[in-house]
């Protein structure tokens, strides 16, 4: 292979290719995992909720934080048809002081125990009816917070402050950019409603559903899926489309970059292809040549990439501070693959121009 | 027996109208197999075309060329190569080594584009460069040789895939005499030896005298020359 071969002889132009496909890739591959960030800290703990549809009021838009369904309504969606089990959901907002008294905020989710709106306790213990000051943190929460199982932190809401005990240790994720912090029910009612007389207070602020064909529009409530649910987290779609757009930019001057380099490289061996096709190279073998250099390009460069990019999310998590990249296998796959159709896409320039290269240059220099 | 090459009626003219240049002008000529032929003529007279449209790299305006009774003249694309593949060895003249490789692998070049046994290319290629002087030099990238070491890579080159036909444009113009009249000679013992045809554009007379027979050209013309004159 006379490509290869070449490459092996002028180290310093393909090693600068190879390293500026490794910073393309690297930065896709950044963003890619900005994007899986994101929706991570958007929503992971809607994701995470056992369920298969959720259940807004009525006129609530499917936005968690305007949703408000009374005890009526609750029911109602518990009983629907094909509903095999059902757990009303409060959520709120409030502040807490972390271990530097610093204010920080949390989603606080309000659950029932028993029901699928009761997360998983990977440490410590769940909270049992009576503990109505005590509560679950995520562990983003308590890497956030500086906190442990066992501690006390204070919680602000309206004009109070109230002490909870973190009794145990969850993993599902944060809420609307925040970590996810569960707490009973009847606290997170009185917590957001303490203020309005008992029988005008709503039940949830939603309610998860479990069974087939539960979604819809239904009298005083709405249930969509859980993707629909996330989709529709107030910023998830500006989000999505930011992400979306820098990833197609990187795959277009991924392209490009790659396809201009690989098209001034062959401008300037012209002459040499010449000779070749004058020897009596087909076209086609000629642009196997390239085909192998571009193909060895993509390889090198995102073999150094792709570890770099899980190396620099480990050190990223090890920030106390977390950034919000995150990597799932499928984006190495789908960006490594992505990267690779779109470099070759780039280099097929050179393919046409090596094609179009006529034998007879190879009598250059006779004038 | 059918000649090795028969040339009828050829022409070359480069662009058209006012511009047009009649580089080759309706030349004809035969050879035998085993014949090593040299083409004089001054500059500007058509030498490179009529050897470029001979080695299938050009495609003559008007006219046949038979290489063992076959019409070459007209093929294209894929044939053209296949034909240049198989049938032609060609020094240019610019020696248009790839100078990012040694000796040996511009040799092997040849191979790697065609389709024989690399293993015999191999051989062959040792066999080539010692037989040119070069073989203590086998290893050295193109770049690093010296001009008359280059030459004579070019035309190693040309001779690696057997062909009947040997072209050579002017191969002698940075080979000094002594080693010129070397490598001429062994062109001409390959030539010779399996029976192939042999061009050599030429214009050192000490070289050309080397060869079975002179042809000159000019103004595009082509004209037999008197041995001696
Ligand atoms: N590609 C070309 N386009 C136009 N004119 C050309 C081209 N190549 C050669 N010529 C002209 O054709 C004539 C013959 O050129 P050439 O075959 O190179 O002669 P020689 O090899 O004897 O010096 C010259 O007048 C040259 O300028
Ligand atoms: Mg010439």
């Amino acid at each position: 292979m006379i490509g290869l071969l070449e490459m092996r002889r002028r180290k310093f132009q393909f090693g600068l290719i190879a390293m500026i496909v490794m910073l393309i890739s690297y930065l896709v591959l950044m963003i890619n995992g900005l994007g899986v960030g994101l929706n991570v800290l958007a929503g992971s703990a809607l994701r995470n909720f056992n369920a298969d549809a959720i259940a807004y009021s009525e006129r609530a838009g499917l936005s968690v934080i305007r949703s408000e369904m009374s005890q009526e309504s609750v029911d109602r969606a518990l009983s629907a048809p094909g509903v095999t089990a059902a757990a009303p959901l409060g959520y709120v907002a409030a502040n807490y002081s972390d271990s530097r008294g610093k204010i920080r905020s949390a989603a606080f989710l309000g659950y029932d125990p028993g029901t699928i709106g009761e997360p998983r306790v990977t440490s410590g213990r769940a909270l049992t009816a009576g503990d109505g000051n005590g509560l679950l943190a995520d562990r983003s929460f308590l890497k956030a917070a500086g906190l442990d199982v066992g501690d006390t932190v204070e919680i602000g809401l309206r004009l109070g402050v109230r002490t909870f005990t973190i009794v145990g240790e969850i993993n599902e994720g944060a809420f609307f950019f925040q970590p996810a912090v569960y707490i009973l029910r009847d606290t997170w009612r009185d917590l957001k409603y303490g203020d309005m007389p008992a029988a005008e207070q709503p039940a949830a602020s939603i309610v998860l559903l479990k069974g087939k064909g539960v979604t819809g529009k239904f009298d005083d409530y709405e249930a969509v899926n859980k993707e629909t649910a996330f989709a529709n987290i107030e910023g998830v779609s500006g989000q999505q489309s930011t992400v979306t757009s820098l990833r197609a930019f990187g795959y277009v001057i991924g392209a490009l970059v790659i396809g201009v380099f690989f098209y001034v490289l062959t401008l300037q061996k012209i002459s040499q292809i010449g000779v070749l096709k004058a020897l009596g190279a087909s076209s086609f073998y000629l642009f196997r040549q390239v085909l192998a250099q571009v193909v060895a390009v993509l390889a090198i460069g995102l073999a150094v990439s792709l570890p770099l990019a899980w190396a620099t999310e480990r050190a990223l998590q090890r920030l106390p501070e977390s950034v919000p990249i995150a990597f799932t296998n499928g984006t190495f796959v789908t960006t490594s693959a992505l990267l690779f159709v779109t470099g070759l896409g780039g280099a097929l320039f050179s393919g046409r121009q090596v094609a179009r290269v006529d034998p007879i240059i190879a009598l250059g220099q006779q004038q | 027996m059918t000649a090795t090459l028969e040339v009828s009626g050829l022409s070359k003219t480069y662009g058209s109208g006012e511009q047009a240049v009649h580089a080759v002008r309706d030349v004809s000529f035969a050879t035998e197999p085993g014949e090593f032929v040299a083409i004089v003529g001054p500059s500007g007279s058509g030498k490179t075309t009529l050897l470029a449209m001979i080695g299938g790299l050009l495609t003559p305006t008007h006219g046949s060329i038979r290489v063992r009774g076959r019409d070459i003249a007209h093929l294209r694309g894929r044939q053209q190569a296949e034909y240049r593949r198989r049938s032609v060895g060609y020094v240019f003249q610019a020696n248009n080594l790839l100078p990012f490789l040694t000796a040996r692998e511009n040799l092997m070049v040849v191979n790697a584009i065609g389709r024989g046994s690399r293993r015999a290319a191999s051989a062959r290629a040792r066999q080539l460069l010692e037989e040119l002087g070069l073989a203590s030099r086998a290893g050295a990238l193109a770049t690093q040789l010296s001009g008359g070491e280059k030459q004579r890579v070019a035309i190693g080159r040309a001779l690696m895939n057997n062909p009947e036909l040997v072209l050579v444009d002017e191969p002698t113009a940075s080979l000094d005499s002594q080693r010129g009249r070397q490598v001429v000679e062994s062109l001409i013992s390959e030539v010779k030896g399996r029976d192939k045809l042999g061009i050599m554009v030429t214009h050192d007379m000490e070289m050309a005298l080397l060869a079975d027979r002179i042809l000159e050209m000019h103004d595009g013309e082509l004209h037999q020359r008197a041995r001696g004159a």
